[in-house]
């Protein structure tokens, strides 16, 4: 017994620098934003209340940001993994095209955001390198920079996301068995349906962490939308900086950042619900 | 009936290094040939390059009168046991039973009928339902093997199945295997570098080293009257005795003289003794050597005997009621006759 109550906080104290590191950087910061979007329009005001929420669902500028901001986060998700998915089965095919994507997919990890963000600008604007090339040949490019679908803000978070995606997912890819492959293709399976039947299901959690990481980031990007995006809607990071750099409503900025991970976890709970009944959906598969 | 498998001057090279050097090889219908050899012989490479994961980088491979090295792996109909299993750990027993049936669109009764008849054959018809990280080793190779065979192929190929299962279960599935062989009657290559299991399981033995084909023959054949020395002591123990020889008879280090079984040799290095051929009888005078060295390993007596200014090795047979103590004087007794063995030089292997 005596043994027991010495032993408990001795492993508290143990787990003390990883559990209260957690705590104190990530757990505290969160509890004090939820916190904070429930005290009223300024943090001087006494008291815990609705108001702030209130204002923020009656807002119709705020809600259409909310939508362009999970529109921003999937969209980019999406298409980078249209583009990752095959890459990095492509690079387990071979050396040659291991080394051949290996190389290039890896050249935008080292261009920062507001690089990357420019370098679309520069490109894709009126009157930028593509219209140029393009009006001679007597073609046109639409617009594709502060556009309404915020397509040069989705063209820009790919082109960041696509080679942090492709790292997650060539890595777990490459995790599998050569002869776990080489035994289906001895069985009659194509390269596309041993991507489809044994790369992609044996790679999922790689594909579910660089899904995750990539949604996040672009969920929450606030320099590429502010330089590509359109003049409305403005994604709720925006509306974030502009309400408590500009307007000191800082409760307001608390309760969209509450909304926006609130939100995240909701796509994230419909991603892994899809996941769980594919995979319930085919008999035998685990 | 199931069709032969020829390969005619396979090579493989990967860079300036040449893995397989020309080689030629056929196998009968029905056949089980285990290529044996060292490490890096070269064996792995020939079999991967047979069920088409890896390509030749000249020659050709014929199924009966059909070439099939430009036919991809997936149309070429064999079965592949590996080492490692290569199960997909994410499907079911019985799912990775009917992946190879399902590739070829067969039927779904047709497909339970076949998958539950191939784990019934392996003896696994209870654990269709598992996944294969809830299986012994054993039984997952037992997977891979019903996985192999429910395809109903062509050529059957092992890629040292046995190899990471403890020594219990590598000589029960090793029977099981043989037995499923003989009753299919599929064609197949096994790869393995264990000499027991080779002599065990094949019809014919494909010895290999450096990339090239030694020497092939029934596994009796290759054991009791090898060609070279590299397959005689490959294949398990034995002495290698230089001796002098003249007119189609040898004279052993210990003064006997005895006949040749092929005196026509030529290049010859030695003459092939099994230790279990050379018998040893304690005396106390007129002695060959003495015991260096003894080991009881209950079915038999394995003794060193220094003779002559080497060492010879012994094997009494039975574990005998007692074992001759070091330092026993003994003459050594050589079979009535010996096998000559001859120096191999590059380029000098069989083409079977």
């Amino acid at each position: 017994m005596i043994e027991r109550k010495v032993r408990t906080p001795i492993l508290l104290l143990c787990l003390l620098p990883g559990v209260g590191y957690l705590l104190a950087l990530f757990g505290l910061p969160l509890v004090r934003v939820v916190y904070g979007s429930f005290t009223g329009s300024s943090l001087e005001e006494p008291g815990l209340g609705l108001a702030t929420w209130q204002a923020l669902f009656a807002n119709p500028v705020y809600m259409d940001g909310l939508w362009f901001s999970l529109w921003l986060g999937i969209a980019p998700t999406l298409v980078s993994l249209l583009i990752s998915l095959p890459l990095s089965a492509l690079m387990q095919a071979n050396e040659s095209s291991r080394r051949l994507f290996g190389t290039l997919y890896k050249i935008p990890l080292v261009v920062p955001g507001i690089v990357a963000g420019f370098l679309v600008l520069i490109v894709l604007d009126r009157g930028g390198m593509a219209s140029r090339l393009a009006t001679p040949l007597g073609l046109s490019v639409p617009r594709l920079v502060r556009d309404d679908l915020g397509l040069g803000a989705i063209i820009a978070s790919t082109w960041k996301t696509v080679p942090f995606m492709t790292l997650i997912i060539a890595g777990a890819m490459a995790a599998i068995s050569k002869d776990v492959l080489a035994a289906a293709r001895t069985l009659g399976a194509s390269q596309v349906i041993i991507l489809w039947r044994i790369q992609l299901p044996l790679a999922q959690a790689g594909i579910t962490a660089a899904i995750l990481l990539s949604f996040i980031g672009s969920l929450g990007s606030y320099v590429i939308p502010s330089l590509l995006g359109p003049a409305y809607p403005l994604p709720l990071s925006v509306h974030m900086f502009a309400e408590g750099f500009q307007k000191g409503n800082w409760p307001m900025v608390y309760a969209m950042g509450t909304l926006l991970s609130v939100m995240a976890v909701a796509v994230l709970l419909a991603y892994y619900t899809i996941i769980g009944s594919l995979g319930r959906s085919k008999p035998g598969a685990s | 009936m199931h069709p032969s498998l020829s390969i005619r001057r396979l090579a493989k090279q990967f860079g300036a290094n040449r893995v397989l050097k020309g080689i030629d090889l056929e196998i009968p219908p029905g056949r089980l040939v285990v290529l044996l050899g060292p490490s890096g012989c070269g064996k792995t490479t020939l079999l991967r390059t047979i069920a088409g994961i890896s390509d030749p980088s000249a020659g050709g491979i014929w199924l009966g009168d059909r070439r099939i090295d430009d036919v991809p792996p997936e149309k070429r109909n064999f079965g592949l046991v590996f080492q490692t299993y290569a199960l997909f750990p994410h499907l079911t027993v019985a799912r990775n039973v009917s992946f190879g049936l399902e590739m070829r669109r067969v039927g779904k009764a047709e497909m339970a009928r076949r998958v539950a008849a191939a784990l019934d054959l392996v003896g696994l018809g209870d654990y269709a339902g598992r996944l294969p990280r809830q299986l012994s080793g054993g039984q997952q190779q037992r997977v891979a093997l019903a996985r192999a065979i429910v395809i109903e192929p062509d050529v059957l190929l092992f890629d040292e199945p046995l190899s990471n299962l403890d020594a219990k279960l590598r000589d029960s599935l090793r029977e099981d295997l043989r037995a499923l062989q003989q009753k299919l009657g599929i064609t197949s290559v096994y790869v393995t570098h264990d000499q027991s299991e080779a002599m065990a399981l094949g019809d014919e033995i494909v010895v290999m080293k450096d990339g090239e084909i030694i020497e092939r023959g029934a596994p009796i054949e290759l054991y009791r009257r090898p060609t070279y020395r590299f397959t005689a002591e490959f294949l398990g123990m034995t002495n290698v005795v230089e001796a002098e020889i003249a007119a189609g008879a040898c004279k052993l280090p210990w003064g006997d003289t005895r006949p040749l079984e092929n005196p026509g040799a030529t290049d010859v290095e030695g003459v092939a003794i099994r230790p279990e051929d050379l018998a040893i009888e304690a005396v106390t005078t007129g002695e060959h050597g003495t015991i260096e060295q003894s080991m009881f390993m209950g079915a038999a007596t394995h003794y060193w005997v220094r003779a002559a200014g080497r060492t010879f090795r012994s094997i009494a047979s039975g574990g005998g009621s007692a074992i001759l103590p070091k330092g026993q004087k003994v003459r050594l007794v050589a079979p009535a006759r010996l096998h000559l063995l001859r120096r191999h030089a590059a380029g000098s292997g069989t083409s079977a």
